[in-house]
């Protein structure tokens, strides 16, 4: 048996399709659903060494547009693991799509975490995100959630759209924390290949002002109380992603479904994103095995992104190298591009928004 | 060997008009290659040559012909068609006896075949006018008949008129070669002297020379003696180009071919210089050629400091088979080690740094061309100025003399005033317009070298659509106000950005260049202020903003090994950059500041 903890479930099926997301996904067909399923069953059985998992992480495209009986299937194969000290199981919603049957369903299989893409609540953001969105509506499945015992919701919020304005940014904010969340998402718009947002040769708005909307989300979020922990995840005390830091500390997980990626016995591997490929059994889309030295590199480029940077001891304990004779970190210390502190070196909080521009002073 | 069967030629024209199409037909015609060998373009060897449609380096391919029931060998030469490669024409021309000038049966004469006439001219070759394309649907025969007759004085009868696309007229024009062009002089008992007019480096041969034999004999074995440099070869082999390699056991006087001699040392073979035997050593070598002095000059830098040897080496194999490079090391505060190199024209640089980039695989940074200045100074001294760093400072200065050239414009007579405009803009002195006929033009100007050596060429095609052709010659020195001007990056002056501008335009000057440095670095953690300064005095400002975001806003099990290929791909962006100062700064922006205004 092997120690890994994680695992993720890709659902590459949505009603519609957001204009900026390049993720593995198509559009529902209930034929399609069923025959997925069944092979996501076998990957699984294939793949699963019995490990204790500690987090599940069901996302996609749309798990929530699945329907019931399509996600009771989904929902028993999690039973195939051994889940005896399971700590998170995240279950990624549509708003429109919750109702009481499904929030019961996902009761009955320990979900214990729900992370819904909010987005954003403006008009006109919505309209060229193809995504639908009401305030009141949000307000009363927030509600019925709670009322069904729910303590741990995400909340997702783009910002820095096409003419956005950082009014609209604050407005948005404003509503989202109405709603009480214990975990925010806020991403930049990331314009991708291949989606309708690059096609439409849409382009990003200015660096300052992106950078003054990310200093404001950060700014608010702290007066809140949140705990801003990675790049673009903030939570209250407690509730910060055991799933998701399992990715910034480097450690192995299980990707399973069409367009999911792994990594588990120092292999990184992605699955193909070809639904029409993964249906006919050819899964596999690439695999790497890793060396001591993409480890550490790993280690180092998803570390930084915490906030409180990377242990320097654990670093030690995991390579038996100090990361200070791997990496050049002294001088960019010493010119505080990163700072040390109680054992750990992590991005200068006020350079966090170029951290890549200090990770290739590193790599 | 019969005296009177061998005939050695070029063919010279201006880009386009079909020089290329018209060697494969001929290479076709005398079965030098098969239907089944021919690509297009055969004597077009190097891929920039093809990619371009343009002939740089000289080829030479040796043809048999049966005229009257007799044979005769044909050299070709082949020869390039821009006005950076008169230097290869000329050399070309130098082991010919005569030429064919090709003239489009639409385009009729245009500026390149001025120059390229003037050059066989000089070189004293019989020319056969040349109607080529004459197949074409907008072939007009008569009005370019007239202009040869017009305004290069060749009679309607000399002139051949041929197709290089369907073959029409071909062998009527090969014919016209072994009729015209005067049999070299052969004297095969005269001590030995062969002309080197070319030459390459081959990995298993060494350097192979091109030569025409012009007295004596050269067998394999023999050992020849470089008149110039004195040094001594052993010939391991002889031979000719058909087009492939054809061994022969000896060259002798009155043909073209190769000599290779395990020849290692580079710098011991000047290109122009006469080659002798010892059993038989001739005591005055030929008369060379022209030398053309390079008339642009331009910092090239390893982006890579360790990489300078290579490029050392690299600039040795290329100058072997461009004997018009020139190179001598030079150093730069921003730069580190390169080399200070003097090229024909902006055409010959760029297809010297794309020939080290290809073909040598190497990195590098280009400054900014300079012409070369006389520069009068105040203790009567007068100073050559190549590179804008030596000039001296104001006080020590006279005057300054700057090159000139005079102009052929040849365009449709619509575009004089747009042409007039542009030359006025690069501070021409108008001079005269010479009628082609009734709708064409030859507009000659003179013009300072600098203003053309940037983007003029460019300028000149957009305005004219095309439809304009320009050739040179330089004229002389004349005063100009010139001044330095120095970029400075937060506060430090770039010794590689620094130039000579005319003081009128020196503040309109450093107001573009600024501008467009804005836009080629990119930002940095810190903010960048860019300055344009003639001595102490800034007369331009622009700064870059500090980079507020470089992150990938999302990054979860899936992304992970994409965002490693991300940084990955912005590394490799990094390597294209200098370090300046603190400043990284893209290569490209060393001569982005060329096409700066208007």
């Amino acid at each position: 048996m092997k120690n890994v903890s994680g695992v993720y479930i890709h659902i590459p099926f949505c009603k519609s399709i957001c204009t900026y997301c390049d993720f593995c996904k198509v559009l529902y067909q209930d034929k399609w659903a069923i025959a997925y399923l069944k092979k996501l069953k076998e990957e699984i059985l294939d793949r699963y060494m019995k490990d204790d998992i500690k987090t599940i992480y069901i996302g996609g495209g749309t798990p929530s547009c699945l329907s019931l009986k399509e996600l009771k299937y989904l929902l028993e194969l999690t039973n195939i693991f051994k889940k005896d000290n399971l700590q998170e199981f995240t279950f990624e919603c549509n708003i429109e799509d919750i109702n009481k049957e499904l929030l019961l369903l996902l009761k009955e299989y320990h979900v214990n975490r729900l992370s819904i893409g909010i987005e954003s609540f403006d008009e006109e953001n919505l309209l060229l995100m193809h995504r639908n969105n009401n305030y009141q509506d949000t307000l009363n499945k927030i509600k019925l959630i709670r009322e069904l015992g729910f303590n741990n919701i995400n909340l997702d919020l783009i910002y820095a759209l096409p003419k956005e304005k950082l009014s609209t940014v604050k407005k948005d904010l404003k509503l989202l924390l109405k709603l009480n969340p214990e975990h925010i998402s806020t991403y930049s718009l990331m314009i991708e290949d291949n989606t309708f947002l690059s096609y439409k040769k849409i382009n990003n708005i200015p660096e300052e002002l992106d950078y003054e909307m990310y200093e404001y989300i950060c700014n608010k979020l702290k007066k809140k109380g949140y705990i801003h922990y990675e790049v673009s995840n903030f939570s209250k005390e407690g509730y910060e992603s055991i799933h998701n830091l399992g990715y910034w500390n480097n450690s192995e997980y299980y990707g399973f479904g069409c367009g999911a990626s792994g990594y588990i016995d120092n292999i990184r591997y992605d699955n193909t994103r070809s639904l029409s490929n993964y249906l006919k059994g050819m899964i596999s889309s690439s695999e790497v095995l890793l060396s001591k030295d993409d480890l550490m590199e790993y280690e180092l480029i998803l570390g930084l992104r915490k906030i409180e940077g990377i242990n320097l001891q654990e670093f030690y304990n995991k390579y038996h190298v100090n990361m200070q004779d791997r990496f050049p970190i002294k001088p960019l210390i010493k010119n505080r591009d990163l700072v040390y502190k109680d054992g750990y070196v992590k991005i200068n909080p006020k350079k966090i928004y170029v951290m890549n521009e200090i990770l290739l002073k590193l790599v | 060997m019969q005296e009177s069967n061998i005939r050695n030629f070029s063919i010279i024209a201006h880009i386009d008009h079909g020089k290329s199409t018209l060697a494969d037909r001929i290479l076709e015609i005398t079965n030098a290659v098969s239907k089944r060998e021919m690509k297009d373009q055969l004597l077009d060897s190097m891929d920039i040559e093809r990619e371009r449609g343009i002939t740089i380096k000289l080829n030479t391919v040796k043809l048999n012909y049966t005229y009257n029931n007799k044979e005769y060998i044909l050299n070709l030469i082949d020869t390039p068609g821009h006005v950076d490669f008169s230097y290869e024409v000329s050399r070309s021309l130098a082991a010919c006896e005569g030429a064919i000038l090709v003239v489009d049966a639409h385009q009729g004469i245009e500026a390149q075949t001025l120059a390229n006439l003037y050059l066989a001219m000089q070189n004293d070759l019989t020319i056969i006018p040349v109607i080529n394309k004459i197949d074409l649907p907008n072939a007009d025969i008569p009005k370019v008949t007239k202009e040869l007759h017009d305004v290069l004085g060749f009679k309607e009868e000399e002139i051949v008129l041929c197709s290089g696309k369907t073959g029409e007229g071909v062998k009527e024009l090969l014919d016209a070669v072994v009729e015209r062009i005067p049999a070299p002089k052969i004297d095969v008992d005269a001590p030995t002297r062969a002309l080197i007019y070319d030459s390459y480096f081959d990995s298993y041969k060494g350097v192979v020379l091109l030569v025409k034999v012009v007295d004596g004999i050269i067998n394999v074995k023999d050992k020849i003696k470089m008149m110039a440099t004195g040094k001594v070869f052993d010939v391991t082999e002889v031979g000719v180009k058909t087009p492939k390699e054809e061994l022969l056991d000896n060259l002798s006087s009155g043909s073209v071919g190769f000599i290779a001699g395990s020849i290692k040392d580079i710098s011991s073979v000047h290109v122009g210089d006469t080659i002798t035997t010892l059993n038989k050593e001739a005591s005055t070598p030929l008369d060379g050629y022209e030398r053309m002095k390079p008339m642009v000059f331009s910092g090239i830098y390893p982006v890579d400091a360790s990489k300078y040897e290579q490029l050392k080496e690299a600039l040795e194999k290329l100058k072997l088979n461009d004997a018009s490079l020139t190179f001598e090391p030079v150093t730069s505060d921003a730069l580190g080690f390169g080399f200070h190199i003097g090229f024909l024209g902006l055409l010959h640089a760029e297809i010297i740094t794309t020939r080290l980039e290809r073909e040598f695989n190497l990195d590098i940074v280009v400054t900014s061309p300079t012409v070369v200045y006389q520069v009068y100074l105040t203790d009567k001294r007068v100073l050559i100025v190549d590179n804008p760093n030596k000039m001296p400072t104001r006080e020590k200065i006279l005057k300054i003399e700057e090159p000139y050239i005079y102009t052929n414009i040849i365009a449709p007579s619509s575009y004089v005033g747009s042409i007039m405009e542009l030359c006025q803009n690069k501070r021409g002195i108008y001079k005269s317009i010479d009628y082609i006929n009734d709708t064409r033009v030859n507009i000659h100007y003179e013009l300072p070298l600098s203003e053309v050596v940037y983007d003029f060429y460019d300028k000149l095609k957009s305005r004219t659509n095309g439809y304009a052709s320009f050739d040179y010659e330089l004229i002389g020195y004349m005063e100009s106000n010139l001044v330095k001007m120095d970029i400075l990056l937060n506060g430090e002056k770039i010794d590689a950005l620094s130039m000579i501008v005319h003081k009128d335009i020196a503040y309109e000057k450093g107001r573009s260049i600024t501008k467009k440095l804005k836009e080629v670095i990119p930002r940095q953690m810190f903010q960048v202020s860019i300055q344009a300064s003639i001595g102490s005095k800034i007369i331009a400002r622009e700064d870059i903003s500090a980079m507020k975001k470089n992150v990938l806003a999302k990054c979860y099990g899936g992304d992970v090994s994409r965002k490693k290929k991300l940084l990955e791909a912005q590394k490799e962006g990094k390597k294209r950059m200098k370090m300046v100062g603190r400043v990284e700064v893209p290569s490209e922006a060393f001569l982005s500041i060329l096409g700066s205004d208007d």
